[in-house]
């Protein structure tokens, strides 16, 4: 596989730490993408596949540790390195029990970081099958079928048109829901709301009464009946 | 600044005759269906390169699904199966192509081998390729020889039936060759995407060298 198809993700809240890692890597044909912090970096993985994740321990926020305890149970197939210059036992342990494939410490010279970039995707080798990891299967070690791939390619446009159907749905849905969430948070809104939405929930009352209070009729008579005909 | 090989040769020879395929059909199909209106060649002319073109497109189409259906890249074609990362990266993406590209915002979507369209591209081009195009070749063909396809043609509702499908889909694309050059344009320069399906080679914007990073 040639390195132009492999993309670090490189977590740490100093930017230079990315810098160096993107200089080095980038020259022998590495794709390296930087996060400043964890929450950063998830939402990046969410977005796109990565071959190999670096990640700093000591971040604002969310840990190196933590980070790496959430890709290992999110994308077990994912190598994760941590880069620290606090290398304690502690976090040392805490990191090998989630499944951390190596430790780097700082300060960091070009050859630590492409070998144990190496390192990574060679123990990775039998997790991370090409197409695999695009396709995020839980289950590495397998190649999908070419019948799987084929069916998935010809039901593609039909889960396609149904998510274009869904779309503006769903959209105008997540506006209504942050709409109301914000103006929940604003007690005049909230009683401006109220007062507008009132004689509209009045009358779905209204509308649905009847049929609410028909139904009820229908199933205490069924009920009876029932109960009628058990008794003889 | 990175390059990733995305676009291999048999997409790129399919892409540009298509391209050249759907503007000659466009022209011609303009005169066919407008006659009164734009007259550019002798009719016969019109509807003799129309169907031509338009075989040499059938043809052209089954060098684009014999490509993805026997290689790898058939991943390329496979829809999001979580409804949920399909909807974010969509809104995201709305977002950014609405809003945040004249703030000058990275693209949410990062372009990898399998992964070279975004959420709304990756959607759009399942149903184009594999709905709208092959309709439209069909209802084509059926049009080309409505006597020989009679049958088929009736089952269908008729010509009208068949002939509107047709020129509704054409609407469509003639709408769809003035937005994709659009979109093509809206790399980190106006050629970038041009260029990539010259070369085959994309360039990866957001992770070039930078100067003066420190080594350790």
């Amino acid at each position: 596989m040639s390195a132009l198809q492999h993309k670090v993700l490189v977590v740490d809240d100093d930017p230079v730490v990315g810098k160096s890692f993107n200089r080095v890597l980038s020259q022998k044909g590495y794709v390296v993408v930087t996060a400043e912090n964890a929450q950063e970096a998830l939402s990046k993985v969410q977005e796109g596949e990565y071959d190999v994740v670096f990640t700093d321990i000591k971040m604002p926020g969310m840990s190196g540790i933590e980070l790496a305890e959430r890709l290992k149970v999110e994308r077990p197939w994912t190598p994760v390195v941590i880069v620290t210059g606090f290398g304690s036992a502690a976090n040392q342990e805490r990191a090998k029990a989630a499944g951390v494939s190596s430790f780097l410490e700082k300060p960091l010279s070009p050859e630590m970081i492409e070998g144990s970039l190496r390192q990574a995707l060679l123990e990775a080798v039998p997790a991370v099958v090409p197409g695999l990891v695009e396709a995020a299967h839980p289950e590495p070690v397998e190649e999908e079928s070419h019948l799987k791939k084929v069916a998935l390619f010809v039901a593609a446009p039909f889960i396609g048109l149904l998510y274009a159907v869904m779309l503006p749905f769903v959209g105008l849905g997540m506006l209504a829901y942050l709409g109301v969430k914000a103006l929940k948070k604003n007690a005049t809104a909230t009683k401006v709301i109220s007062l507008v939405a009132a004689p509209f929930i009045g009358l779905a009352f209204i509308v649905t009464l009847p049929f609410v209070g028909t139904a009820m009729l229908a199933w205490l008579g069924v009920r009876a009946l029932i109960k009628k005909t058990q008794v003889e | 600044m990175q390059k990733l090989y995305i676009n291999p040769l048999p997409v790129r020879i399919w892409h540009w005759t298509n391209a050249v395929g759907f503007i000659l059909l466009i022209a011609t199909g303009l005169q066919i269906r407008y006659l009164d209106l734009i007259q550019l060649v002798p009719f016969r002319t019109a509807v003799v390169a129309h169907n031509w073109v338009g075989f040499v497109l059938i043809a052209n189409f089954f060098l684009w699904l014999g490509f993805y259906l026997f290689t790898d890249k058939i991943k390329v074609y496979h829809p999001e199966l979580s409804p949920t990362k399909y909807f974010r990266a969509s809104f995201r993406q709305m977002q950014y192509y609405g809003y945040g590209i004249f703030r000058g915002d990275p693209n949410p979507h990062h372009v990898s081998v399998y992964h070279k369209f975004n959420a709304l591209q990756s959607m759009t081009y399942q149903i184009i390729m594999m709905l709208v195009v092959p309709v439209q070749f069909f209802t084509g063909v059926l049009l080309w020889d409505v006597t020989r396809f009679a049958a088929m043609v009736e089952m269908f509702g008729g010509v009208r039936v068949v002939d509107t499908v047709h020129v509704l889909f054409f609407i469509f694309f003639t709408g769809f060759i003035f937005i994709h050059p659009y979109l093509a344009s809206l790399s980190h320069t106006p050629w970038a995407h041009f260029k990539a399906m010259i070369t085959g080679y994309e360039e990866v914007e957001d992770e070039a060298p930078k100067k003066g990073a420190a080594s350790n």
